[in-house]
């Protein structure tokens, strides 16, 4: 199988700082994608870089065989990568429906002018929402009043909704509960069902493992290798993420807990 | 929802009362009904109810509704102009400088005059997107700035504060009626003469209906209170409104292009404060420099009144709009009541203080926050 | 909610009450209402207030005072307007801007609604909206005759404190003041603002970079109360030449301890107190004075100054 993107050596400066240190990456179509990294390890330079926010400063990326160029976020969006923020996703003051079309907004048109197509939207809205699990009072209906989790699947559902083939989730778990966050790694096992790349940024290993299919440790601005799922343990990757030494030793005090 | 076999036990069902406070126009309506009890019961017979007495808080309100459409917009847009009280002196100072001083046609002063404002209204919107910085710094320097042309330069050119002579510069004009006039002057002359409201005693103009029209002023403020209306609930580009006032960066992240919209949100308010003052250059004759004082703060308070959220993201043109009428009909009316004027401000301070807090509660309503 | 609501709404009504019964208890007499062009922070029109409030006992009338809040002269013409509608037995306004109150007056008076002008406007312009009359002070006039008794004091350069720069009408009394001195009035006029240290600074400013200015005029106590602290800081009260119009505390203050040489009276309570006088006996025995009343000017100097010490600011 040809994947979908391939992200080869790919460097990224800002000034006298290297922030991507030549990161290798290939991502397939229906697998989810482990990115893992402690904080400060170019996880954030590197799907920014991806999403077509920064561009690098060397290496390439071929996108469904293509060498890729992105002037700016909305190319990215329209080739078909999506990246949920981890708290930028939703508005809360703005209705589900709203939130779900911003930016895409369907368009009817009457007397020759163009108005935003308010029953279609919400209309989808119940139907995608129904889909992943989640029961609105109505398509008008506040984010605000969703818990995090919740938004955080509406988000990956308007993402898939637009025909997302690859969809970067922004450590999509770290400010959630545990019933919330079962909930989320439920849905990204539904998106992956539909042939969609997941890519999965965390640094708990624990939320990595339990929904993953291979996994790329970032450490220092670069990537220290991909392994396949039943190849590695917890401990390992872990291990890998903190650059090694240190953390055995903490590992051993900590009885594996990290 | 119909389908009850998905009833999620942790959702409960909303009361309609409940439905029903969290719309933004709520305050205003509240407001609204408040107010005119209120005047019904204790300034029924002053004449504010007569055809003069309602003509006049009328246009008072339209004034308002003018101005603050254009901030309501900029304010759900999450941005605030300060200087729309300058721009209004501004821009009834050009008109009188092109079209009085330097004797262009009125309808190429009034042209250019909307040209310069709103390329005004883009500079705010450019140094706010740009920079960064809060709206509110940098059309407060607007202020200063339009405020400061505003005097100086009729003084330079005419060695005077106050041009007049606009009316009669404007006669026979083509565009210039589209602000100035009154329609509706026939329907009514018959008012008049059956007697349903009052006419002239004395004068040349004995006879005639002492409301003889409705002036452009109104058609104005519900032409632009309809717009917005419809662009912001009806639209694409109104849900770009709401997003980035919601959140600006998460707007962004999906597509919206939020700079060019608040920038579009500073040429609409200063094409909204052009407005107002070209009515009201039309309607006097004459623009002086101390026009328009104040009345960004105006504009901003009929707004809030109407429901929408200082930080942005949530409110509504309709609330706006019977924001302002509530603004105007109690300016006027407590000198109809009878009410001793330094007092209005008291008034006012209360009604907006009453406003802000309902708007609080019902946002903690929406967002579920505690 | 409900019940919160309600609180709101009982709290607006409790707070609202005592103005309401001040307002039901009014006279049963004639009705007038005044309506200035000043706004709320001019200090001077307390005299008007008080002298239409003076002529409403003693006539037993009913009185009112209205003015724009920021000064702004488009609300003004809307309060005309008001006024009109209110249907009253006679309003007395000020024309600051002809263009702009013309209309609005015009319309009362078409209304059959007497009216006077007072304070601000010319005689001229009272003819032609159809007032009564006009009663007031000249203001070209009695900055032409300022200007003659400063020419003969000695004066032959200026500057003009204006703190209401947008009332041409007030304008004019510089206008009048260098016509009467016979220089050009050019760049001597100031506008000063309305703030107290704003004014002062200025007016510092401008002694400072013109040291070679006789005399200062200035327009009211707004202006010239700062003034007086200007000239005492910089040390040359006294020896600078200092006029102004209208009377108050600090100039009544001033012109006893010699910093200012005269003030130009117009007296302000006789243009409140006569047209609600004129009005109540036209409106009672048809009878109406022959012409215009000048309230001023009278120049107020260091003698007999008793009486108008006692009053100033009330009813001087």
């Amino acid at each position: 199988m040809e994947p979908i993107i391939r992200m080869t050596n790919i460097e990224k400066h800002f000034g006298s700082v290297i922030a991507l240190a030549g990161v290798t990456v290939e991502i397939f179509p229906g697998e989810c994608h482990c990115l893992l990294g402690d904080n400060g390890a170019g996880k954030s330079t590197f799907i920014k870089t991806m999403s077509g926010v920064h561009k690098p400063t060397a290496g390439e990326i071929i996108f469904e065989g293509q060498p890729l160029q992105f002037a700016d976020p909305r190319d990215a969006i329209s080739a078909g990568i999506a990246t949920v923020y981890q708290d930028l996703a939703m508005i809360p003051l703005m209705s589900v429906s709203r939130n779900f079309f911003m930016g895409n907004e369907p368009i009817r048109k009457r007397a020759g002018l163009r108005f935003f197509d308010h029953d279609y939207a919400n209309e989808v809205t119940m139907t995608e929402m129904r889909k992943m699990g989640i029961n609105l009072r109505g398509p008008d209906q506040a984010v605000g009043t969703l818990s995090g989790g919740e938004r955080q699947t509406v988000a990956i559902a308007r993402a898939v909704h637009f025909g997302a083939k690859v969809l970067i989730l922004d450590e999509p778990t770290s400010a959630l509960g545990v019933r919330q966050t079962a909930n989320v790694l439920a849905t990204v096992d539904k998106v992956r069902k539909q042939g969609i790349a997941v890519v999965f940024i965390t640094h708990n290993v624990r939320h990595a493992m339990a929904v993953g299919d291979r996994f790329t440790v970032l450490n220092r601005g670069k990537t220290l290798g991909t392994a396949v799922r039943g190849e590695i343990t917890p401990e390992e990757l872990q291990d890998m993420m903190a650059g090694g030494q240190e953390m055995a030793t903490l590992e051993g005090s900590l009885g594996g807990t990290v | 929802m119909s389908d009850a076999a998905i009833n999620d036990e942790r959702i409960k069902e909303m009361s309609p009362l409940r439905r029903a406070l969290i719309r933004p126009e709520l305050g205003g309506m509240v407001g609204t009904v408040a107010v005119f009890t209120f005047f019904l019961l204790f300034a029924f017979d002053s004449g504010m109810f007569n055809a003069q007495g309602v003509m006049n808080w009328s246009v008072v309100s339209a004034q308002f509704m003018i101005i603050a459409v254009g901030a309501c917009l900029l304010m759900i847009a999450g941005e605030f102009d300060l200087s729309v009280g300058s721009m209004i002196g501004f821009a009834g100072m050009m008109i009188a400088i092109f079209g009085v001083t330097l004797g262009w046609p009125m309808w190429l002063a009034i042209v250019t005059t909307f040209a310069i404002c709103i390329a005004f209204g883009a500079l705010n919107g450019y140094i706010v997107v740009r920079t960064g910085l809060p709206s509110f710094i940098v059309t407060l320097a607007t202020l200063f700035i339009l405020r400061g042309f505003t005097i100086f330069i009729p003084q330079t050119a005419e060695r005077k504060t106050i041009i007049g002579g606009i009316r009669e510069a404007a006669e026979g004009d083509w565009l210039a009626p589209l602000f100035g006039a009154k329609i509706g002057g026939p329907i009514f002359q018959w008012l008049g003469d059956m007697g349903v409201i009052g006419v002239f005693t004395r004068g040349n103009r004995a006879g005639e209906p002492v409301v003889d029209g409705i002036p452009m002023l109104m058609i104005w403020a519900i032409a632009l209170v309809i717009f917005g209306h419809v662009l912001l609930t009806r639209t694409r580009f109104g849900n770009w409104i709401f997003a980035a006032g919601g959140d600006a960066q998460a707007a962004r992240y999906t597509g919206v292009p939020v700079d060019r919209v608040k920038i579009q949100m500073f040429m609409f308010t200063a094409f909204c404060a052009t407005v107002f003052a070209v009515c009201q250059v039309m309607e006097f004759g004459s623009a002086g420099a101390d026009r328009g004082l104040l009345k960004e703060f105006e504009a901003i308070i009929a707004v809030v009144i109407g429901g929408a959220l200082l930080t942005g993201g949530y409110g509504s043109v309709i609330g706006a709009a019977l924001g302002a009428l509530i603004f105007g009909v109690v300016q006027q009316g407590l000198f109809f009541a009878n009410v001793e004027s330094s007092l209005f401000r008291v008034f006012l301070g209360v009604i907006l203080l009453l406003a802000v807090i309902l708007n609080t509660y019902i946002r903690r309503l929406i967002t579920g926050e505690r | 909610m409900t019940s919160k609501m309600k609180n709101l709404l009982l709290a607006a009504t409790v707070i609202a009450t005592p103005f309401m019964t001040a307002t039901t208890a009014a006279a049963e007499g004639e009705r007038y209402i005044l309506v200035s062009h000043a706004p709320d922070s001019d200090s001077w029109w307390n005299t008007i207030k008080n002298g239409i409030a003076l002529a409403g006992d003693q006539l037993d009338v009913e009185v009112e005072y209205r003015n724009p809040p920021t000064g702004d002269l488009a609300d003004m013409a809307r309060i005309i307007e008001q006024a009109a509608a209110s249907q009253p037995d006679g309003i007395i306004t000020t024309l600051a801007d002809y263009d702009v109150l013309a209309g609005p007056i015009k319309a009362a008076v078409d209304q059959g609604i007497n009216v006077i002008i007072m304070n601000s406007g010319t005689p001229e312009q009272t003819r032609e909206v159809g007032a009564l009359m006009f009663v007031g002070q000249p203001e070209y006039d009695a900055g032409y005759a300022a200007g003659l008794r400063a020419k003969g004091d000695g004066i032959g350069s200026f500057v003009c404190v204006n703190h209401v720069i947008s009332n041409t009408v007030v304008a004019e009394r510089c206008r009048g003041f260098a016509d009467g001195l016979g220089v050009d009035l050019g760049d001597s006029m100031i506008d000063s603002g309305q703030d107290p240290a704003e004014i002062k600074n200025r007016v510092t400013a401008y002694l400072t970079a013109n040291p070679e200015t006789d005399a200062i005029l200035t327009l009211g106590p707004t202006s010239a109360d700062p003034t007086i602290l200007a000239v005492e800081e910089m040390g040359i009260a006294g020896d600078i030449y200092f006029g102004t119009f209208d009377l108050g505390t600090e100039i009544v203050n001033g012109i006893k301890a010699g910093t200012i040489q005269w003030g130009i009276d117009q007296q302000p309570f006789l243009q409140a107190y006569l047209p609600v006088v004129v009005l109540a006996n036209y409106d009672r025995y048809g009878v109406l004075p022959g012409n215009n009343i000048n309230s001023g000017p009278g120049f107020v100097t260091a003698d007999g100054l008793e009486k108008v010490e006692e009053f100033a600011g009330e009813y001087r």
